[in-house]
């Protein structure tokens, strides 16, 4: 079992200036080839995401937004720069421990929801818990855990669906599926790349309530790349991306 | 915890992982059944090479003197109850009977035989054995030969009009005549089924025979007793064809009377009480206590001085074996074509998962269990698809002659001739060993390919694994 992660903070506040930085970058530039030349889409991106806070990271597209997001939670590799997380710099772990990271520090939830399609609702729960443990310590765990994805998802409003393939629920409902694997294992950090991007209005309102109630409660320190305005508002602190960089870094409490 | 669960998930889900698990069960149960079936057929070819031969058969060469290790030339010995005696004493032999060896050919009679028509077209070698018939019973399978059912299988014995001999245990026995009276002395013999089938031989029919013997004083071969005359008594079916049209069994003591030696015997045959065991560990002994009494050479001098059945049939006998390994290789490609199944399967499960992967990745999967997961998958195929195949093929061998015989009934056609063959079922012999192999070398090659797409499964980049539609 990992952490149950930091002290719920109460929903709306502002994060402690001092407490502790659970993901940071440092000079973080990410370039690719094109022919026979190198493209640079991020060009020296200096960041820290505080336990407990909610961040949101907007932007036009192609302004590297989700490159970013990629190498903060450990997906791809800086071409320069380093990537610290739980207070270990991520990229000269070894490919196990990095997994490992992954694995008990990070949530994500992805726009397209990404769910396995062979497994049920409750199965793709507790994916990470099986990922995370040998088999013959998931076999004593597995009540444990199973109890704990079931409770999210009836939470979640999804009590009659634990046996439902993906294919035979709504948006919404796989959405909130991937909400309860990302929060499984108790992560300190929530990547979200654009949550709601792929559902309509209503949908993505409930979702979204479902996304920042879990966070508060948790104390979970949330990452969000978004387009939506009215999201971005009820962030603590938003951060304004163009051309692989961060122009502008709003701080402000924004009341919710 | 994953790899267990996804791989088994998938295989189940997926049914195109099933053309890949039935390929490896078709494969395996053919390779199963075939050698099976090859075996048997081996086995029993085998046992028809070997027809009356004995387990271990001493030869000696009969030179003057034999060189002992220290260096000196002591005689040579030829008494074979002394030979008998040693030989015997071996905890190894069951049994030894000696044995009188030579040839001749039938002699024209004057006319009164169905002989005298072939007699002058061709000369054929007639193999004249002489031996103790209770003996040679004892050491080689003489008395089986003699009890094989006539008129049924091959299909020659029905055209053979000679049969059985009255008394097994006493083979060589005059027939009377039909007033009761025994015929005026002759040499009984036994005839090979096929001998007596194409000199057109009957029970009770007398025959010369001809031969040349060597005299050791003059250095000449002389001809001899060329109108000694013999009564064929009754016939013998060994399982080897060329013993059966050409030998002839007599007693001993008359052989020798007819070639008019002092010598009783040529050969001394062993059988032992465990041959494929002790085959090579007697062999030696009896060698060297053999040698060491003047009997024979030194070991490895004069190699066709004590020999086993098989030395006599080596070419044959490694034919055989060759030809069972070559089509164990041929075979083995079918493993090959069902690992290239799998291969493709993978290969095409591994591009349609992509995202998949990359999700497994993103939650904390390592290269390596990536890896893992898609080399359990193969393994599943492997292991389920070769275990049932196994299983088919074993029972299928088991099976084979009703397998045919319900086949062969219902397509209207015989798949296999029982007329060509010395046996009238199909035989499989079912090495478990055997079977071990192939489902242990079905599971490696199946590994061996699955890694591939696997491998490249554990390499995809996850962020680009994700952005895969």
């Amino acid at each position: 079992m990992s952490d149950p992660g930091p002290t719920l903070a109460p929903s709306g506040s502002q994060p402690d200036p001092l407490s502790e930085a659970v993901l940071s970058c440092s000079g973080v530039r990410r370039s690719f080839p094109v022919g026979d030349r190198r493209l640079e889409i991020l060009h020296g991106i200096n960041l820290e995401l505080r336990a407990g806070e909610r961040l949101a990271l907007m932007g036009t597209s192609g302004a590297g937004k989700t490159t970013l997001l990629n190498i903060l939670g450990l997906l791809d590799r800086p071409t320069e720069g380093s990537v610290t997380v739980a207070g270990e710099d991520a990229w000269s772990l070894s490919p196990r421990r990095r997994a490992n990271l992954r694995n008990e520090q990070i949530g994500f939830v992805f726009q397209f929801y990404y769910l396995l399609p062979e497994l049920s609702a409750l199965e793709n729960a507790v994916l990470p818990a099986m990922i995370k443990l040998s088999r013959r310590a998931y076999r004593s765990s597995r009540k444990e855990f199973l109890d704990r994805a079931t409770t999210m998802l009836t939470r979640f409003g999804l009590a009659d669906r634990l046996r439902h393939r993906p294919s035979q629920l709504s948006g919404g409902e796989q959405q909130r599926i991937a909400i309860a694997r990302a929060l499984l294992l108790d992560p300190p950090i929530l990547i979200a790349d654009e949550p709601t991007g792929n559902l309509d209005r209503g949908t993505g309102e409930k979702v979204l309530e479902i996304l920042l109630d879990e966070q508060s409660e948790r104390g979970v320190a949330l990452m969000l790349v978004t387009h939506d305005e009215r999201l971005a508002k009820r962030c603590e602190r938003v951060l304004y991306m163009e051309d692989g960089l961060i122009q502008a870094d709003s701080s402000a409490p924004i009341p919710t | 915890m994953f790899r267990t669960f996804l791989s088994l998930r998938y295989l189940k889900a997926r049914k195109t992982n099933w053309i890949g698990m039935a390929g490896i069960l078709v494969a395996v149960g053919a390779l199963v059944l075939i050698l099976s079936i090859m075996a048997g057929f081996l086995e029993e070819s085998r046992r028809t090479l070997r027809g009356n031969l004995a387990d271990l058969v001493i030869q000696p060469s009969f030179q003057s003197s034999v060189l002992q290790e220290n260096g000196k030339w002591v005689p040579m010995q030829t008494d074979v109850e002394r030979m008998l005696e040693i030989i015997r004493e071996d905890p190894g032999v069951a049994a030894a009977t000696p044995q009188l060896q030579w040839y001749g050919i039938f002699a024209p009679d004057g006319g009164e035989s169905a002989l005298e028509k072939p007699m002058q077209d061709a000369i054929q070698l007639i193999e004249l054995v002489g031996i103790d018939a209770e003996g040679e019973g004892e050491a080689t399978d003489f008395r089986e030969s003699l009890e094989a059912e006539f008129g049924k299988k091959p299909g020659l014995g029905k055209h053979c009009n000679v049969g059985r001999p009255a008394d097994l245990d006493d083979p060589f026995v005059n027939l009377r005549d039909q007033r009761g009276r025994r015929s005026r002395p002759k040499v009984p013999i036994l005839v090979g089924e096929q001998l007596a089938y194409l000199w057109g031989l009957r029970r009770g029919q007398e025959v010369s025979l001809v031969t040349a013997t060597y005299d050791e004083a003059s250095s000449k071969l002389n001809e001899t007793a060329a109108n000694a005359r013999f009564q064929v008594v009754g016939s013998f079916r060994s399982k080897d064809n060329e013993t059966d049209s050409r030998r002839i069994y007599m007693d001993r003591r008359a052989l020798a009377d007819f070639l008019q030696r002092d010598r009783l015997w040529s050969a001394v045959l062993v059988k032992l009480k465990d041959y494929e065991r002790d085959k090579e560990e007697v062999r030696a002994r009896l060698w060297s206590r053999l040698h060491a009494e003047g009997f024979l050479s030194a070991p490895g001098i004069r190699i066709n001085e004590l020999r086993t059945w098989e030395d006599f049939r080596a070419t044959l006998l490694a034919a055989i074996q060759n030809e069972k390994a070559l089509m164990g290789i041929m075979l083995s490609l079918v493993l090959v074509v069902a690992g290239f199944t799998v291969f493709a399967l993978l290969s095409m499960m591994v591009t349609e998962k992509r995202r998949d992967i990359g999700i497994l990745c993103a939650l904390g999967a390592t290269p390596r269990g990536v890896l893992a997961l898609f080399l359990m998958i193969g393994l599943w195929e492997a292991v389920i698809g070769s275990a049932f195949g196994a299983l088919i093929g074993v029972m299928g061998a088991y099976n084979i002659d009703a397998i045919e015989r319900k086949l062969s009934s219902t397509f209207g056609f015989q798949i296999f001739n029982r007329d060509i063959y010395l046996f009238d079922y199909i035989p499989a012999e079912v090495s478990f060993s055997g079977v071990a192999w192939i489902v242990g070398g079905a599971v490696f090659s199946t590994l061996l390919f699955a890694a591939i797409p696997a491998w490249r499964a554990s390499r995809l980049d996850p962020v680009e694994a994700l952005r895969h539609e």
